[in-house]
């Protein structure tokens, strides 16, 4: 070992050399050699008994795998040597005495522990080198072991499979003995031998060449040419290896600027050594660059590169997204968007949602051109991508005030420029002689030169640069947007009648472009509005004609919802001052509240509905609230207590603004003068004008008072008592949550009580469902249900589970207790029979000593 | 008292449909609420003096004992035909287009009163205004209590309401119910 590092000390000075075997030392080692090697430079005394050590070791591992054919390792060995001498010329010599040390080196058995050897290698090798420089090199060996623990596990395998062959053959040569016949065995060792050796080899490279660009990427620009032409090798580990240490490297080397081309006249003038330099580097830099990136689109369309390519390409886009060549990496991380691979596509989107959210590197150029590769990307494939596609905007932002400043602007703009104009006038009418003229002008052309530089140089955008991009980026978005609204709308009349496939099948976007539309709302120019809402409304699968069957439209439930969702926001963020009534989705909700299935169709969708449309709404009229009303507390009765609050909080809210409709909650049915043309409830009518609610009773309610959730109950019973009160005065408000709120909150305790119940002993269950069937009886439903308060209810629940948990901690307790003491027992008797033992042998030594 | 003709009919009917669209249909078919019958007929439309008049089946049948110069009316009188032959609608009408019409205006309340008087409907006193409303439509004209006070035809759509000015007229006057008082002995 202190042998090895002493002829490294002497290779110092010469230039980059291939990389050499791996070593093998355990792990424990490498970090001693460490401060082996610190030690031995400062010491030099103790070599001599360092190179005795390491004797001895070696010699131990020799003889305990292959000492007995010392010969066949020696040739194999001699073979490997004579290859290396052909492969690289500027070996140098001492590399024998150094390579006298490890003959072990050709042995199979090392190879498992490559990895670490190279680390060990490296670090060796750069602290060697950068003495001074300890931290960094340290560094980079934590970088190298990254780079090549990604290919750890394959790798692995790989070699134990390897080793186990060359166990193996090793051994069938032992038990043969040397003679011609076995050539060809050995011809094969060597094959396999040459091939791993080889991948060792390179993999030692690229490490090497690796850390070397870290360590100094000026003066090793160079080695990025033979990384690149390490990874066009045919092994696809070594290709991979490479492709993710180049990815490492030009990670680290990227500078934070955008490299031009230089003019010709640039080129024309003389320059220093310096910037030459420079220029050299950054030639080669970003010809390299452009290289990597040509072999990463090839290999994109290789399947068995796929995966890597495309990390690839997305950790660049992630970390240079203000670097050249930018446009190739985005289109196609663009195209990989809506990759059938789960893996590939998730990278692509969290690239690209990372390109827009730190808008700060590129100054939002790249988002830009992102927005628009996605909008052609959805016009070339017809809208049929995957959601993720679209998905992605959502993570987009913009200013609040885009459209406010414009107009703001312009008109200070003219002012300003008057008064500009009217000081730049002044100084001109007094006289000036041409010297202070040219002199003016020569220092307005230098302030505007260094504007411009400042400008080219700060990430930061002028407000107004700022804002033209932002407005590019809306209209491309909202290009996309209405692109997939006008495609859904065609189809969705004309391929239904076709072929009746499952609805999200044939819209795959329509979700979150819905989304993205209820999101940037606020934004939607107002002259789109009217055509906007007209697509919503045919999505929305209303018609004019309503004895037709109400539903040839291809979109789910929900989508549907979402439409009317969409439109109210859109009208809401738009129109505040005109206040304009969306009948039409008012009608479609009360259709689509009847179709809701709770297994189909999302729960928070029609929750949000509910929210949007009538709990947020400023005021309904009285028929259509008496309708929604009718209809939420029937809807409230069919299905699951979460869906149910989210009813009777809306309900609830219609009531208090309309308090016409509170003769719904007495008993006499009729409705009296206020229902108007409709004197009989008629529950499945289409209009809610015509529904005749207003005739109907809520007896709804009062069934719901007994219902099994303590919150629906008490929300109900809470109703209720609406009834003795004042048009104008509200009951106390038990929850004043929205209904989408309620909602998740209800759905929330659903999801926790399922594994709770679950786990509960069966006697409990039984019980349970004793009690359900007794409970059937409405007053002992009443007993049970009114009685109970939360607190009892937590405290009672709460002593159960103290006692259940002290049973089960008793229960441990005495198994440790039984165990001791068992455990004790033994002991004991362990004991006296090792004294009957020694009673027996003293006797039998007494009995000895007599005799 | 007669059924009306063909030419009547469509005459009629235009004009209802503006204000109701294809809720005419629910108009006509919904089971009629007056009369002694067990089973309840439809409603149909009558001529009598030049007025139309919508009633139920059993009334019509029960009316025609009564001599021509006699009947005053039967049911409830929907609109009248001119001189000239067009067929204006009355305010007589009103609950039954509230109930069937699409398309609604609600007012100001400050400014029930100039419409009550006859006036058509500027942008300034309204309060809210259906979606969908463009321009010709038949709208119905309600208090923001939901009291209908009379109908008339937009002057343009919901969308161009935006724009307009605040003089600028929404909906033309064509009945409200300020005439039951200011034209009593016309109405009968």
């Amino acid at each position: 070992m202190g042998k090895r590092s002493g002829s490294k000390r002497k290779d110092k000075n010469k230039v980059i050399l291939p990389p050499e075997l791996p070593p093998e030392i355990d792990d424990d080692e490498v970090d001693l050699s460490d401060e082996d090697i610190a030690f031995y430079g400062t010491d030099s005394s103790n070599v001599a008994h360092f190179r005795h050590f390491d004797k001895k070791s070696i010699d131990r591992y020799v003889g305990r795998v292959a000492g007995r054919d010392e010969g066949e390792v020696e040739r194999l060995y001699e073979e490997r040597q004579k290859r290396k001498a052909t492969e690289s010329s500027g070996r140098p010599r001492e590399d024998d005495d150094e390579l006298e040390v490890d003959p072990v080196d050709a042995l199979p058995t090392k190879t498992l522990q490559g990895e670490l050897v190279y680390n060990r290698a490296k670090k060796a090798r750069s602290e060697d080198n950068t003495g001074s420089v300890k931290t960094k090199a340290q560094e980079n060996g934590a970088d190298a072991k990254k780079i090549i623990k990604k290919d750890e596990p394959k790798g692995k395998s790989k070699n134990k499979k390897g080793d186990d062959n060359k166990v193996k053959n090793i051994q069938s040569q032992t038990e043969v003995p040397k003679g011609q016949l076995h050539s060809n065995v050995l011809e094969e060792v060597k094959e396999e031998l040459s091939a791993e050796e080889l991948f060792e080899k390179k993999k030692a490279q690229l490490a090497e060449l690796g850390m070397a660009m870290l360590e100094d990427p000026e003066s090793n620009i160079r080695s990025l040419n033979d990384m690149l032409s390490i990874s066009n090798d045919k092994d696809q580990k070594v290709v991979k290896l490479g492709l993710m240490s180049l990815l490492a490297v030009f990670k680290d080397i990227i500078p934070s600027y955008r490299i031009r081309q230089l003019t010709e006249k640039e080129l024309a003038v003389e320059v220093s050594k310096e910037v030459k330099k420079t220029r050299y580097y950054e030639y080669t830099l970003i010809r390299c660059y452009k290289a990597y990136l040509q072999k990463l689109v090839s290999l994109e369309k290789q399947p068995q590169f796929y995966t890597v390519a495309v990390r690839c390409m997305c950790a660049l886009l992630d970390t240079a997204p203000h670097f050249n060549f930018r446009e190739n990496l985005l289109a196609s991380v663009v195209k990989n968007l809506s990759s059938s691979d789960d893996v590939a596509r998730k990278m692509c989107c969290e690239a690209i949602r990372s390109l827009f959210i730190n808008e700060g590197k590129h100054r939002g150029e790249a988002t830009i051109e992102a927005v628009r590769l996605i909008a052609d990307h959805v016009k070339l494939n017809d809208c049929q991508l995957h959601p993720d596609s679209i998905d992605v905007f959502l993570s987009l932002r913009f200013d609040e005030d885009i459209g406010k400043d414009e107009t703001e602007e312009e008109k200070v703009k003219p002012k300003k420029n008057k008064r500009w104009q009217k000081s730049q006038e002044v100084p001109k009418q007094l006289p000036v002689n041409d010297k202070k003229k040219t002199r003016q002008e020569l220092i307005s052309k230098a302030r505007e030169e260094v504007d411009a530089d400042l400008r080219a140089v700060s990430f930061s955008l002028d407000p107004k640069e700022r804002k033209r991009i932002q407005k590019e980026t809306l209209s491309a978005l909202f290009e996309t947007y209405f692109r997939i609204l006008k495609h859904s709308v065609t189809t969705s009349n004309s391929r239904t009648k076709v072929n009746n496939v499952s609805p999200s099948g044939l819209h795959p976007l329509l979700t979150p472009c819905l989304a993205g539309l209820g999101k940037f709302s606020h934004l939607i120019d107002v002259d789109f509005m009217g055509e906007l809402i007209s697509c919503l409304k045919k999505l929305s699968g209303y018609s004019d004609r309503q004895d037709e069957i109400p539903n040839d439209n291809a979109l789910s439930v929900s989508e549907r919802l979402q439409c009317c969702i969409v439109a109210f926001k859109v009208w809401r963020s738009n129109l505040e001052a005109l206040n304009v009534d969306l009948q039409d989705f008012f009608v479609q909700l009360y259709n689509l509240i009847l179709e809701y299935r709770p297994d189909r169709d999302h729960g928070e969708v029609l929750a949000d509905a509910l929210k949007t449309l009538l709990w947020e709404g400023k005021q309904q009229d009285m028929l259509r609230a008496a309708a929604f009303i009718k209809r939420l507390a029937t809807f409230a009765l069919s299905f699951g207590s979460a869906e149910a609050i989210a009813a009777l909080v809306t309900l609830k809210h219609l009531l208090q603004k309309n308090s016409k409709c509170r003769n719904m909650l007495e008993n006499d049915s009729g409705g009296g003068s206020l229902s108007c043309l409709v004197a009989k409830y008629n529950p499945e009518a289409t209009d809610p004008y015509l529904s005749g609610a207003l005739a109907s009773v809520l007896w709804e309610l009062s069934l719901l008072e007994k219902h099994y959730d303590i919150s629906v109950s008490s929300m109900a019973s809470n109703i209720l008592s609406m009834a003795n009160l004042n048009p104008t005065q509200n009951p106390v408000p038990i929850l004043n949550v929205n209904p989408l709120e309620a909602y998740r909150d209800l759905s929330m305790e659903r999801e926790l009580l399922k594994p709770a119940s679950k786990s509960l002993p069966l006697n409990l269950k039984k019980k349970r469902r004793g009690k359900e069937f007794v409970a059937l009886s409405p007053d002992v439903l009443k007993k049970a249900d009114c009685s109970v308060d939360k607190h009892e209810l937590e405290e009672k629940l709460q002593s159960h589970f103290a006692v259940l948990r002290s049973i089960s901690e008793n229960e441990r307790l005495r198994g440790e207790l039984n165990h001791t003491l068992s455990s004790i027992n033994m002991y004991k008797e362990y004991k006296k029979q090792q004294k009957k033992k020694n009673m027996k042998f003293k006797t039998g030594r007494k009995k000895v000593a007599k005799v | 008292m007669r059924p009306l003709d063909e030419k009547e009919t469509t005459q009629v009917f235009e004009k209802l449909f503006k204000f109701t669209g294809p809720n005419l249909k629910h108009l006509l078919e919904r089971p009629a609420v007056e009369g002694p019958d067990a089973e309840p007929g439809r409603y149909c439309l009558r001529l009598h003096r030049n007025r139309v008049y919508y009633a139920a089946e059993a009334l019509v049948r029960r009316a025609t004992a009564v001599s021509r110069p006699r009947l005053a009316g039967v049911g409830t009188p929907i609109g009248k035909f001119t001189h000239h032959g067009a067929f204006h609608l009355t305010v007589h009408a009103l609950d039954l287009l509230a109930a069937h019409a699409r398309r609604r205006v609600w007012l100001k309340p400050d400014t029930e009163r100039s419409f009550l008087f006859g006036n058509s409907v500027p942008k300034s006193s309204l309060a809210r205004i259906t979606e969908n409303t463009k321009a010709g439509d038949g709208v119905v004209v309600m208090s923001m209590a939901d009291v209908p006070l009379g109908f008339g035809i937009a002057a343009r759509s919901a969308q161009d309401c935006r724009k307009a000015d605040t003089n600028a007229v929404v909906v033309l006057h064509q009945a409200d119910a300020g005439e039951y008082l200011r034209k009593e002995e016309e109405l009968m």
